[in-house]
């Protein structure tokens, strides 16, 4: 029951980090390659594709690889076989948002319904795995119930995902514009940004020396982005537009609050130097921040919805510009300090192990944030001059996604010279 | 009620307060004031561990009987977390800002990690399995802690 020292080999959760960029410059090359079209409306095969590259291939792909990680050191939940359950999520994944995007690209049914049996399946088996520890694991932090309360979301967006995908295949009649922006919902919403949340409570303060979160926030804003999910997803069912435009509201309303708060909260960090790590946060606040208002927006007045580019906008600043900084923030917290870790344990107290700062050095992550910002802004900018800039947004996007790859890629080879070096002083005396 | 878990958790947030003291003399590019901050937290975490290796996890280990579990795993890291404190001190001492960002930074993950396994685990065990000794813990622990 005690997960004190199985904290999961290396490999279990690496895998994950290093595939996640692969994905995104995959999306950024698709864009490019398909050029203007791919952006007439979030309905094209591409925009679909790209899409699902980023939402399954790097946030979720990140997402369960971070869970595995830390579930044993934030909850004390430690799952039976780390290395396995990652064998079986890695390359269920990864398979899972390549048949997807291969099968909005070529229309073609066979390939939707297999994207859709392997991603539930390995939905399902995360979903089973994660409960099992989690099963009287106490509610002691708001970030403990609000993973489990995120694993729900998790449910409901694979759920509605793999029916979408199913109906798509065969054709089915259903009101897809409405479950598609409810499966959003339930993605980005209830899974992705309740487990944001949850984790935010734990690293923000923690992590850059902030006060806390007030507590009516870390306890209040998973359930009442729940219940919103839940309203809304009444509304689609009993098919009452106001209700599900209200769910809407009080979504995108819940979301500015928690991402102001922790604007205001960064705002008396008490860290020595601002590190790209803190920039990332920064810009992906204010990202989410300006996507949300699009869609509080749209759920009052919802003709601004049809305007050219306005869901496009909303999805790029909340997608590119929201959700990845955090996570790429994240990863470039996570990898240095897993592989001093590991090194640290590697050396016995007898070998020092070198500090974050020499494994992944700052000045890297720095230009790569800049990068980054820049394709985020091409990305923005395509929008409004698309045949102009569509394809050198896809361009610069898979190149500063490839850049965070080499990033990572680098902190993981200099940890690898790191422990044959310290093998070899362990074992000559 | 003071609980093992709400008294050493609030030691944990003193020492956040410590070491934010020498980030921040950091950040003004103040290492002479930074060094004298930084010992302050730095004798503030050894007073903490020493609290635990000497008071608490006895006790612990003598009621439950589990002497290599948890905080067999809690000293190991304690000893990680002495010589990291140690190099970005001297660090300090050598006006190597570079140096100390690193290591801080290191530091900051190290023990917020290691903290919230005591705070989420640990000290909840200690409160259940100690439940008769708590008073007598806590006095002992409240000595050590507030007379450095």
């Amino acid at each position: 029951m005690l997960a004190f020292e199985n904290a999961p080999p290396f490999a279990a959760p690496l895998r994950f980090f290093l595939s996640a960029p692969l994905f995104a410059v995959l999306a950024g090359l698709l864009v490019a390659f398909e050029g203007p079209d791919i952006f007439a409306s979030r309905w094209t095969p591409g925009a679909l594709a790209a899409t699902h590259l980023i939402t399954i291939g790097f946030m979720l792909q990140v997402m369960l690889g971070a869970l595995i990680q830390i579930l044993p050191v934030v909850a004390g939940a430690s799952l039976k076989n780390p290395l396995t359950v990652a064998r079986i999520v890695h390359p269920g994944l990864s398979a899972g948002a390549l048949l997807l995007a291969a099968g909005f690209m070529a229309g073609m049914p066979v390939l939707l319904a297999s994207a859709a049996f392997v991603l539930g399946l390995t939905a399902l088996f995360f979903l089973a795995v994660t409960a099992r520890a989690l099963i009287g694991v106490a509610n002691t932090s708001p970030t403990i119930r609000g993973i489990k309360l995120a694993l729900f979301g998790l449910a409901g967006v694979v759920g509605l995902g793999v029916f979408l995908a199913l109906a798509l295949a065969g054709g089915w009649s259903i009101p897809l514009m409405a479950l598609a922006d409810l499966h959003a919902g339930w993605g980005l919403g209830g899974w992705a940004g309740v487990l944001l949340a949850a984790m935010a409570y734990t690293v923000v303060p923690m992590f850059q020396l902030t006060p806390g979160y007030p507590a009516r926030a870390g306890w209040g804003f998973p359930n009442f982005m729940l219940v919103m999910l839940v309203l809304w997803s009444v509304a689609v069912f009993a098919d009452w537009p106001w209700l599900a435009r209200l769910g809407q509201l009080g979504c995108a309303l819940a979301g500015i609050a928690f991402a102001g708060l922790t604007l205001r909260l960064q705002g008396k960090r008490r860290r020595a130097r601002p590190d790209a790590t803190y920039r990332y946060w920064q810009l992906g606040l204010i990202a989410t921040i300006l996507a949300l208002i699009l869609l509080a927006t749209a759920a009052v007045w919802p003709a601004a919805a049809d305007l050219d580019g306005w869901t496009l906008i909303f999805g790029a600043l909340l997608m590119a510009g929201g959700f990845l900084p955090f996570i790429t923030g994240m990863l470039y917290k996570i990898v240095p300090f897993l592989s001093w870790m590991h090194l640290q344990n590697a050396g016995q107290a007898k070998v020092p192990a070198p500090a974050m700062n020499k494994i992944l050095p700052e000045i890297g992550m720095h230009r790569q944030l800049l990068a980054y910002t820049a394709a985020l802004a091409l990305l923005l900018a395509a929008q409004f001059f698309p045949a102009l800039l569509t394809r050198p947004a896809g361009l610069a996007f898979a190149a500063a996604n490839a850049w965070l790859w080499w990033n990572l890629l680098g902190a993981i080879r200099r940890y690898h010279h790191h422990r044959a070096d310290i093998e070899a002083r362990l074992t000559t005396p | 009620m003071t609980t093992i878990r709400s008294f050493m958790t609030e030691d944990h947030r003193r020492c956040d307060d410590l070491f934010a003291e020498a980030e921040q003399a950091v950040g003004k590019g103040n290492l002479a004031l930074a060094e004298v901050t930084f010992g302050h937290f730095r004798s503030a975490m050894l007073a903490h561990f020493d609290s635990e290796e000497k008071t608490l996890f006895p006790t612990f280990e003598a009621k439950t009987g589990m002497r290599m579990g948890p905080t067999q795993v809690m000293r190991m890291e304690h000893e990680q977390l002495r010589s990291l404190m140690d190099d970005a001190l001297a660090a300090l001492k050598t006006a190597n800002a570079d140096d100390y960002l690193g290591l801080a930074d290191t530091l900051v993950i190290m023990m917020q990690q290691h903290n919230m396994k005591e705070e989420n685990m640990l000290y909840p065990m200690c409160d259940q399995h100690l439940s008769a000794e708590v008073p007598a813990v806590l006095e002992r622990l409240e000595t050590e802690l507030c007379e450095p």
